[in-house]
């Protein structure tokens, strides 16, 4: 008996039987194999019709389980993912009449449960064929050579449908979408719903193109803009806004399953990993187009001529996890880490489960494991790296430091030469003078040979010799060269960012059940087999390389990337995408809503260069984006879950929105873009959580206290509460689709969390400090908190509240002041804290926390 | 009655006669009903599962790092009389370890004095002797294995049933398909005592299930929940007054939006200032007996010996604590509770370090057993002691040890065990071989433990799936057997 390989797979459940199975390599070879079949064997009468009977259904055109074919003499003879089954010539060391023959019985093939097992005879037949040679007639060559088809939708290219006619004339058509939705409408019977206020529209465009609520100067601007394109002007503020960097780039985090940790048990910090992050930011800001944007992330090191920041782009793949437990086996998570790289690629780009082809062929979608690691040897030589990576900013104080540190090591240096040359001299002749017969006894053969020398004849390596010697144990020069040594190490370091490039090229294997202790066949870089090749530049004379597997993703026949880019921003703004499962376009997702509309999408965000901004654009100055969210009850029952969009969805803010609204409404909000990541207050005992307590959690102050939330440390074991309270990813895979969930957490959160609290007091200070009375402040809070004048209800509401916290707030003075933070003023405790409680209460209404 | 309730309530009232407002409440309420938002489904309403189920609640130890079970719980006579032998080369040819050079390993026999107790005679070492008096109540299982060697890993396998992240643990899975009995607590909670596991909180993590299933985090001093208490200065009538004005602000929009949505966010805010009041109360524990602290040891403080690789300071407090909680938290209707202890990853110096943490787990995981079983409670809680895999016979010779005082981690063979909610007390399955290198009788897989803690929840483990990415996935991935012979 032997415990198996550990192997850590997908789905990867190995057996009992497999655990304890005898070494199949420890068994004599030939011994339980039936007696060869007499005489010559004919391939097409004896051999073939076993094979078409027995194997075929899981080894032939259709299926071939573990890469095996057994249709087609040069498939067969090549062997499956696990190596060779057949060798001519010899038959007890060809795996295949093993496996029919029953040796192994854990094994056997057919497996036992089809009852199809070879009979003694075929058995024999099929040994003797091998003895023979294995001949196979080649008239079966075209086979294949046949490229798998699908008739999936995904895997169709991508066309430009005619955006159909409406019947409903009065229905308001911007743009082709709402051709596509209202089209749809018509058909279900049901009607759209109007458009929203425009201050509802101004704080939702804010909110989804910038991430930040709207000030109530921006929301009375444009509803005061008599001109009939005010809406436009909003939007092109706003995606001409840096800050639509940060929104969009946090999206974009999300699927590259961003931390500032390396996650797995020793979890340590990442103190560079913004620079990809600031890259990400930069890049949608100036709207790199897509295609180049994914081009340079896959593969900017390879790109001829890279700058740094193409370099810089390559960050993306290096936010796979690295495990630097005690014990553990590099080897094993470096693969993994290469497998992260293969399964977050194709879900992001491509929509694919791919994922599933690292253990087996995909159960469902047109996928062998075969071509799973053809992509993986893409990945499979790259090294991860740190580029020495200055901003400007960082240029110039490193120069400064540097012209310092060397002026001060020169200082040093010299101090050392002087010492040397002017003291340690007369040093030398005073020790020899007083140097005793026995201490002389004791010094090395060529120091006594020096001193023998009368000191005036002592050559220049001889006075050196001395010098050198009595260095050794000078306390001066000592002291003198500890100080050196110690300057050494303050010596200022190059800011340096973390990229990947390829290293010595290695060779790919496929990995029988994904285990890479179980090398099987080796593979080639190469696309799979449905989707269009792969078309190599001239320039890569070794083969394929991730740089062209890169442009293969954005090239324009690829039927994937334009229709799931597209999908991932539509998702964004509707709360779902057209195709609702956003990370699996296979055939076991769901299909599209509005196939056309996505096609036409898509063509029309190749049409326009790859754009995310044009893209932007489209979609929310269609009338559909622009509806109101309210329900009505026929569209409940009829559509709950707005797959028709007969009107706007109502999505609560993401983590990170949530909290960048609060400190800007507050106006603590510190508007500062990229940087390293920041600790805002967390509550105590969270870094504890890490192993051994190890990553410690030093809070910023200052303007790093309020940044946005994008800018938060993540820490991959001990992730910011609040974040994950709002059902931030936890970045250990990447993630397309955030969770929304409603749990009380998250109101204990808004309720008491320091930072909310902190916004709490800033929010009500500023009531009071801008606003004269009561009914003015109370305004004051809806307009900057929601972007709207309170009804009379509401107002009624908000007043009584007010009234009832000053009067409990008056019962305690000192209770009051503690609540109010920094009374203002000329105020009573009693009403600031008043004022401190009623701005908490509208932080926390569920209009606040939501996008209208 | 509680302030925040009476405030609550006085505001509902205020609302039901204020003309002012507009709308009184009754007419609200059937404005909802007749949209149908007030059937809005609460993700944690308590729900059947697919049959009868035996245990109602969940207490699960986790003991991070892999105590050793050959010194606590798989008495190996033979290794003792090997001690010091080199294994055969063929048996270590194919295996990996994590710092045990196969060159010069050698076999470490147990120092421990194993006896027999109670009626099963189940063996049990020196280091446990007041579990040694629960074993008629425990079923323990000598025949695990698993496929991680390394920890965090390991612990993924054992909470999520697969090696890799991204999926939900088992008590999301169990939360996921009960629901809480619980209306004023989370149902699924986690304690810790000493410092942080390999794992940290994705041992604990929802996975790829709504964030409403997630573990929530105890403290067992202090704020017991994160932001439990109230802004300094903010009385609870402030609170109860704030809440009010929330709720009837959200109401009013309610009407306008009709998103159900916000009928769950009215909810959420009522649940959490029920926890405001529920959670403090669950760490008073005045309410319980001098006989009870005692039993638990919750008032021991830690021992005064050399243990470097010990979960820190004042653990041996918080460790019984955190099993007198655990009780007080199935009491009051949670569903699974978590308790995370770190430190037992033995290396070197392992008789000091596991004789010390025992002395610290040993008394109050008795208590818990007796305590819930004099209370009738457990019958119907299940009480897991587990790990993420086992150590190895070989002592662990890494480079820079002067001596072999330890053992390297090992997943072939180890041991665990599970008490009550319908589990066979007194049973001791599976067998390993001589040397307590493999198991060699009843082999039981993460996946079968699992399969089978969810039968005694009522499960089908197969039909407990969540459909992700395509494919419905579940807590045993594409394995796992019920061990019906752990049934009782």
């Amino acid at each position: 008996m032997k415990p198996i390989g550990l192997a850590t797979i997908c789905g990867g459940v190995v057996s009992a039987a497999v655990l304890w199975a005898a070494d199949p390599l420890s068994r004599p070879a030939a011994a339980g194999l039936p007696p060869a079949a007499p005489g010559t064997i004919d391939f097409e009468r004896d051999i073939r019709p076993i094979f078409a009977a027995k194997c075929l259904s899981c080894h032939g055109a259709e299926k071939q389980r573990g890469g095996l074919r057994l249709d087609h003499g040069k498939a067969a003879l090549e062997g499956g993912n696990s190596g060779v089954v057949i060798k001519p010539g010899d038959a007890a060391g060809s795996r295949l009449l093993r496996l029919v023959a029953g040796l192994d019985p854990d094994t056997r093939m057919p497996p036992a449960e089809t009852r199809q097992s070879l009979s003694a005879e075929e058995v024999g037949k099929l040994r003797a064929w091998i003895e023979q040679g294995a001949v196979w007639p080649t008239s079966d060559e075209a086979v294949a050579t046949q490229i798998p088809r699908s008739s999936h939708w995904a895997y169709q290219p991508i066309r430009r449908p005619t955006p159909p006619v409406v019947q409903h004339r009065e229905w308001p058509v911007r743009n082709a979408i709402d051709q596509f939705i209202l089209a749809r409408l018509e058909q279900e019977g049901l009607t759209p719903s109007p458009e929203a206020d425009r201050n509802t529209l101004v704080r939702r465009l804010s909110l989804d193109l910038i991430g930040l609520p709207p000030t109530p100067e921006e929301v009375d601007a444009a509803c005061a803009d008599p001109s009939a394109d005010w809406y436009e002007k909003v939007v092109d503020r706003l995606l001409q806004s840096p800050h639509y960097g940060e929104r969009w780039g946090r999206h974009w985090l999300d699927a590259a399953r961003y931390a500032d940790s390396d996650g797995y048990e020793k979890d340590l910090g990442r103190p560079n990993a913004w620079r990809w992050r600031n890259w990400v930011i930069d890049a949608l800001n100036r709207d790199l187009p897509f295609d180049q944007f994914t081009i340079e992330q896959l593969a900017g090191d390879l790109l001829p001529n890279a700058t740094l920041e193409q370099k810089i782009a390559t960050g993306f793949h290096r936010n796979t996890l690295t495990n630097r437990e005690g014990g553990v086996d590099q080897e094993q998570f470096r693969v993994e880490a290469v497998v992260d790289r293969v399964n977050t690629t194709f879900k992001v780009f491509l929509g694919q489960t791919f994922n599933c082809c690292q253990c087996h062929d995909h159960k469902y979608d047109p996928f062998s494991q075969r071509e799973y690691y053809q992509v993986f040897a893409f990945f499979n030589s790259d090294v991860e790296t740190d580029t020495p990576a200055a901003t400007p900013d960082e240029q110039k104080i490193y120069d400064q430091q540097k012209a310092a540190f060397d002026r001060k090591r020169g200082e040093l240096q010299r101090a050392i030469q002087d010492y040397k040359a002017q003291e340690l001299p007369a040093k030398v002749e005073a020790w020899e003078k007083a140097l005793t017969e026995a201490e002389r006894k004791k010094l090395p053969a060529d120091v006594t040979a020096a001193l023998d020398v009368a000191p005036e004849q002592r050559t220049e390596q001889q006075r050196q010799l001395l010098i050198n010697h009595l260095a050794k144990t000078d306390a001066r020069l000592g002291e003198l060269t500890k100080a050196l040594t110690a300057h050494e190490r303050t010596a200022p370091k190059l800011p340096v960012a973390p990229i990947l490039t390829r290293g010595q090229p290695r060779k790919t294997h496929v990995m029988i059940r994904g285990d890479f202790l179980r090398p099987g066949i080796a593979v080639e870089p190469n696309t799979p087999a449905v989707l269009p090749p792969l078309r190599p530049s001239a320039a890569s004379g070794s083969g394929p390389t991730r740089l062209d597997l890169a442009r293969w993703i954005v090239s324009p026949d690829n039927p994937l990337t334009a229709r799931v880019i597209v999908n991932w921003v539509w998702h964004k703004y509707f709360t779902r995408g057209i195709v609702p499962t956003l990370e699996d376009f296979g055939t076991q997702g769901e299909k599209p809503t509005h196939p056309e509309l996505l096609d036409w999408l898509a063509s029309e965000f190749m049409a326009r260069g790859w754009s995310l901004k044009e893209l932007h654009r489209l979609i929310v100055t269609s009338a559909t984006y622009r509806q109101v969210s309210h329900a009505r009850p026929e569209l409940l029952q009829r559509d709950p879950y707005n797959a028709l969009l007969a009107r706007q969805s109502r999505p609560r803010l993401e983590a990170e929105i949530l909290r960048d609204s609060a400190l800007a409404v507050s106006g603590l909000l510190v508007r500062r873009i990229g940087g390293p990541s920041v600790r805002p207050p967390q509550p105590a005992g969270i870094s504890e959580l890490t192993y051994a307590g190890s990553a410690k959690w030093v809070e910023s102050t200052g303007p790093d206290r309020y940044r946005r939330g994008l800018y938060t440390w993540f820490q991959r074991t001990s992730p910011y509460p609040m974040l994950m309270t709002f059902d931030a990813p936890d970045s250990n895979l990447c993630c397309v689709r955030r969770e929304r969930s409603n749990t009380p957490l998250q109101a204990l959160t808004l309720l008491n969390d320091t930072v909310f609290v902190e916004c709490a007091q800033a929010l009500g200070a500023r009531l009071v400090r801008e606003k004269a009375t009561t009914a003015e402040r109370l305004r004051h809070a809806f307009r900057l908190c929601l972007a709207r004048e309170p009804l009379p209800a509401e107002m009624d509401i908000l007043s009584r509240l007010y009234d009832g916290l000053r009067h409990s707030a008056a019962a305690d003075p000192a209770a009051a002041a503690k609540l109010a933070g920094q009374v203002p003023p000329g105020v009573e405790p009693a009403e600031a804290a008043a004022w401190v409680g009623l701005a908490r209460a509208v932080l926390n209404l569920d209009e606040f926390l939501t996008r209208e | 009655m509680h302030p925040v309730h009476e405030a609550m309530l006085q505001t509902r009232r205020d609302f039901l006669t204020s003309s002012a407002s507009g709308i009184g409440l009754a007419a609200l309420a059937s404005l909802l009903q007749r949209d149908g938002l007030l059937a809005a489904p609460n993700p944690l309403a308590p729900r059947a599962p697919h049959f009868a189920p035996k245990a109602k609640a969940c207490i699960c130890f986790y003991l991070e790092g892999a105590p050793s079970q050959l010194d606590l719980w798989d008495p190996k006579p033979k290794l003792n009389e090997l001690h010091g032998q080199k294994l055969p080369d063929s048996m270590l040819k194919n295996v990996r370890f994590a710092f045990i050079q196969k060159e010069g390993a050698r076999l470490m026999g147990s120092p421990r004095k194993f006896t027999k107790h109670g009626q099963c005679g189940m063996e049990l070492s020196d280091f446990l002797p007041h579990l040694a008096t629960c074993v008629d109540d425990i079923a323990l299982i000598r025949s695990m294995h698993t496929e991680a060697f390394n920890h965090h890993p390991g612990q993924l396998m054992m909470n999520c049933g697969v090696p890799t992240f991204g999926r939900p643990s088992m008590g999301s899975w169990i939360t996921y398909g009960l629901g809480s009995e619980s209306d004023n607590l989370p149902g699924y909670v986690v304690l810790t005592a000493g410092r942080g596991s390999s794992g940290g909180a994705t041992s604990w993590t929802s996975g790829f299930l709504p964030t409403t299933y997630q573990g929530v985090l105890f403290r067992n001093q202090g704020e017991p929940v994160l932001n439990l208490n109230n802004p300094e200065g903010l009385s609870p009538e402030m609170q109860g007054k704030t809440i009010a004005a929330i709720t009837e602000l959200n109401r009013q929009h309610l009407i306008r939006s009709r998103d159900p949505e916000i009928n769950s966010r009215i909810a959420a805010y009522e649940l959490a200032f029920r926890m405001q009041a529920a959670a403090p109360e669950l760490l008073d524990l005045s309410t319980e007996t001098k006989q009870t602290l005692e039993m638990y040891g919750v008032d021991r403080s830690d021992p005064n010996i050399q243990a470097a690789r010990g979960g820190g300071k004042g653990q041996f407090h918080a460790f019984a604590k955190n099993c007198l909680l655990a009780r007080r938290l199935v009491e009051r209707g949670v569903r699974f509770v978590n308790l995370y202890h770190a430190s037992w990853d033995h290396h070197s110096n392992l008789d000091a370090e596991l004789g010390h943490n025992c002395l610290m787990a040993d008394q109050p995981v008795a208590a818990l057993i007796k305590d819930l079983k004099q209370r009738g409670l457990l019958d119907t809680t299940l009480v897991i002691w587990m790990s993420e895999f086992g150590r190895t016979p070989l002592g662990e010779n890494r480079p820079g040890f002067a001596k072999v005082t330890g053992r390297d981690h090992h997943p072939f063979a180890f041991t665990l065990w599970m008490a009550g909610g319908g589990v066979k007390g007194g049973t001791i399955l599976g067998k390993t071989d001589e040397i307590g290198w493999n198991v060699v009788e009843d082999p039981v897989h993460v996946n079968d433990l699992h399969a089978t803690i969810l039968h005694l929840f009522g499960f089908d483990h197969k039909r407990l799936t969540y459909r992700f990415q395509g494919r419905d996935f579940r807590l045993t991935d594409v394995g796992g057997n019920v061990v019906t012979k752990l049934l009782a």
